[in-house]
């Protein structure tokens, strides 16, 4: 029984150490957020850089509560929405970290991605328990980390190609008119540097593809059927429809400019409802939605 | 073979503005606009967008709901979801004709691409935009064999063609044979979904220990029911011979809801906390220890547990629940009361229906790494009304196998416990092929988005008694780099003795 009690009192003092950790990560990467907020404003180089430290000491200790984390559970860090919430972040952010280091002085991304690495964050924080909870039978499966993982992967990069189009659409007016010049980008450059967001969603649909294929073969394992057009399962085919079309309005002259944009950004959404808000247009409209889900 | 492609293509399509001869000219017409249309990108968009707004339908409505249900539960759009049977969507008529519409317009345009690719040989371009220029210190016909070697023996490069102005020249997979074949196996994906569509046959059964049950799916597949409505019999029954729940000591964490609560914990000033109690069983798994009978013989055995089902004859049965039963004595009455987990009992002299929540049974794996038999259990609760009107339930106590508790002076006892287990089972041929071809599907896009192909073109001029080497690289693919391409290239022209470049490249 002492034995038992020690374990518990270990346990909860190694929780309450992780949680404490993965506020001062999200109050780090709230800081990132507000130095890229400061660089809208005085569009200086300077803070885009101190940012990018700031984000770099973020995602550090992060990687180290991750790894906390997996050694408090025994298994993949992914479980709960907490968990994911958690990987979410990080993902997202390192995901930037590394695509941004092509970039020279361009920093406006970065404040979109940090702004949602920050709600997540705080998400998990102030609305899931941060419990470490054994693995459920349906979980047991060896597809539960290669879909999990490469599903985060792929949500990651699709925040990076999210923030690149949306400041490129945002910047675009402004460098047709002279304006804006100082955020590293100039007009003739913008269609490259939007590039940039296709190459990402390249990257991220056969991760998607993954996802949603092992995703099948998990549910044929665990429940008989491969599909059961239950909302998660039908908003991760949504998602990957809506990026299937943002790929072929790329091969399609009329449709490569604000079309296409207007579609990775409803990718993104789609994303984001996949992940977190399957239920939440149903009860928006007042429909009864008989799914539910553990996590 | 090429006639052959040529007839089928043409006895479909008319190229824009032909006109037929026949007085069938009306069908042929619309079949020539309509496979026109079927072979375009830009269709291919509208139809996968329609699908998306199918789809999210499918999200917003609880499918395979009932009506009534439906209506009682407070659902909108009535008149909508009865109009558009929107509580079925994925098996109505719409959803349907548009996934044909996807399949014949992937068909087409599969159809279509192989026919260029192979047949008529996609054009290599003729004119190119440069992106380097190299200038070289050699006689310009040396230099031609020299960079040819480079390319196709150093770099890889294979000849696609050689005008009088530009050389082209290829290297990797090419990206359009590999946009087509998976193109291709997203067709063969539609067989599989169809095959599953017509065939399919699932029921559930549920097994009492002991107690062999011969296995008749309620429904045959969709094709097969068409003409009969029998159930199939595939000929075996299946015995449960145990059924196992393993349990792990999971304390129950006290963490508070609220949020000042939780920034107090994040400032120091408050701790997470574990306890022990009734509540740390967490369960690790259910098996069934399965026998297949036929004629009465055990013809095969396996214990199945969550992601690990018993395959036997083209049927998989899956673990998907279980099902536990009570029996509850009242005071010394020796009838006793049955009762399921979780459904509510009416006790007689009990003014409030008593719930029992799920039974705990089998070993538990406890923290320290012992495990131990659970004595069984069950919580017992019941929904009372509080001083505001409001409902909240009460908790009475734990009640273990072969005790009791004091209810408003009645004595409850747990006499007795049995549980089943519950399986799914299915018969699906559809699954291997999209298995496979999934798979196929998944390898093929990974290769063509991350692979690199190159296409290079080059040119040698002499101008002033320098010789120039013009590039000009096209990738696709995420590790196609062509800045890095062209380095190479330099490297390799600068690194022999025989190719020196007096001047940097410039882009
Ligand atoms: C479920 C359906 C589909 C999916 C998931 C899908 C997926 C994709 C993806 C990811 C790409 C971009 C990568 C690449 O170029 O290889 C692509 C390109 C392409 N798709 Fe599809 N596709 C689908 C249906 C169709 C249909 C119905 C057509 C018929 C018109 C089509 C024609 C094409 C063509 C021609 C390209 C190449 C564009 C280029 O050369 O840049 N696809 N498809």
């Amino acid at each position: 029984m002492d034995l038992l009690q020690d374990i518990v009192s270990r346990n909860a003092f190694l929780l309450t150490f992780e949680v404490r950790l993965f506020w001062l990560v999200a109050f780090i990467y709230g800081t990132g957020c507000f130095f890229l907020l400061l660089y809208i404003i005085f569009r200086s180089g300077h803070l885009g850089k101190a940012s990018h430290a700031i984000l770099w000491t973020g995602i550090t200790l992060h990687t180290g509560l991750i790894i906390l984390r997996t050694f408090e559970g025994g298994r993949a860090p992914f479980q709960t929405l907490y968990e994911s919430l958690s990987w979410f972040a990080w993902s997202a952010t390192i995901t930037y970290l590394f695509v941004s280091r092509r970039w020279k002085d361009v920093y406006l991304p970065g404040f979109f991605v940090t702004l949602i690495s920050v709600g997540a964050c705080m998400y998990a924080l102030l609305s899931r328990s941060p419990d470490v909870k054994p693995l459920s039978p349906p979980l047991q499966s060896y597809w539960f980390e290669w879909h999990v993982t490469l599903a985060f992967l792929s949500y990651a990069v699709f925040v990076v190609s999210f923030a690149v189009e949306m400041s490129c659409l945002i910047l675009k007016p402004f460098l047709k008119r002279g304006m804006a010049q100082d955020f590293g980008l100039s007009l003739d450059g913008l269609d490259e540097f939007r590039g940039t967001a296709v190459r990402l969603v390249l990257f991220g649909f056969p991760l998607l593809t993954f996802c949603i294929f092992s995703g099948a073969a998990w549910a044929n394992e665990a429940w008989g059927r491969y599909w059961s057009w239950d909302p998660k399962e039908t908003w991760s085919l949504i998602t990957w429809t809506v990026f299937a079309v943002y790929l072929h309005s790329m091969a399609i002259p009329s449709m490569r400019g604000l079309p296409a944009s207007l579609f990775n950004i409803l990718g993104f959404i789609c994303m984001m409802m996949t992940f977190l808000g399957v239920n939440w247009l149903a009860k928006l409209l007042g429909i009864p939605s008989l799914h539910v889900y553990a996590v | 073979m090429k006639a052959f492609l040529e007839k089928i293509r043409h006895s479909f399509s008319y190229p824009k503005g032909e006109t037929p001869s026949s007085n069938s000219s009306g069908f042929r017409e619309f079949t020539g606009w309509a496979y026109r249309k079927l072979s375009s990108i830009r269709t291919s968009i509208y139809i996968l967008l329609g699908m998306a707004l199918f789809y999210l339908l499918g999200t917003v409505f609880p499918q395979g709901a009932n009506i009534d249900d439906y209506v009682q539960a407070g659902g909108r759009f009535v008149f909508a979801v009865r109009l558009f049977n929107l509580l079925d969507v994925f098996s109505g008529i719409p959803f349907l004709f548009l996934a044909f519409l996807l399949f014949l317009n992937i068909a087409i345009c599969t159809y279509e691409r192989f026919f260029h690719l192979l047949v008529q040989k996609m054009p290599v371009p003729r004119d190119f935009t440069p992106t380097a220029t190299i200038p070289l210190t050699m006689d310009a016909h040396v230099a031609q064999g020299e960079i040819w070697n480079i390319l196709r023996e150093r770099l890889n490069f294979r000849l696609l063609s050689k005008g009088q102005e530009w050389t082209v020249m290829e290297r990797g997979l090419s990206y359009r044979w590999l946009t087509w074949l998976y193109h291709a196996g997203i067709v063969v994906c539609f067989m599989g979904f169809l095959i599953t569509y017509l065939f399919a046959v699932e029921d559930v059964v549920t097994l009492y220990p002991g107690k062999p049950v011969e296995i008749t799916p309620s429904s045959p597949g969709r094709l097969e029911g068409l003409w009969r409505d029998r159930h199939p019999k595939p000929g075996f029954s299946i015995i449960l011979d145990e059924f196992i729940t393993e349990y792990v000591q999971h304390p129950s964490i006290d963490y508070p809801r609220d949020r000042v609560s939780r920034l107090a914990i994040a400032l120091g000033w408050r701790d997470v906390t574990y306890t022990i109690n009734e509540k740390s069983f967490f369960p690790k798994d259910w098996k069934s220890r399965l026998r297949i009978l036929k004629n009465g013989l055990t013809v095969y055995e396996k214990t199945i547990e969550v992601n690990d089902p018993l395959v036997y004859e083209g049927y998989t049965f899956y673990q998907m629940a279980f099902e536990q039963r009570l029996r509850i004595g009242v005071d010394n009455n020796p009838i006793l009361l049955e009762v399921k987990t979780g459904d509510e009992l009416i006790v007689p002299g009990l003014t409030t229906p008593l719930r029992f929540t799920n039974l705990i049974t089998g070993t538990l794996y406890r923290l320290d790494g012992g495990t131990e038999g659970i004595t069984p259990f069950v919580t017992v609760k019941r929904t009372v009304k509080d001083e505001g009107g409001g409902k909240r339930t009460e908790k009475l106590g734990i009640l273990e196998l072969g005790g009791s508790i004091t209810v408003d002076g009645k004595k409850i006892t747990l006499a007795d416990i049995e549980e089943a287990s519950i399986l799914s089972y299915r018969y699906d041929p559809g699954v291997g092929i999209l298995w496979w071809t999934g798979l196929f599907v998944f390898l093929v896009i990974t290769i063509r988005c991350f692979g690199g192909w190159y296409m290079l073109a080059y040119r040698i001029e002499e101008s002033d008694g320098i010789a120039y080497l013009t590039l000009s690289i096209q990738t696709r693919g995420l590790i196609a780099d062509r800045t890095k391409m062209t380095e190479r290239l330099v490297y390799y022209i600068t690194s022999s003795e025989l190719k020196p470049t007096p001047l940097p490249p410039s882009s």
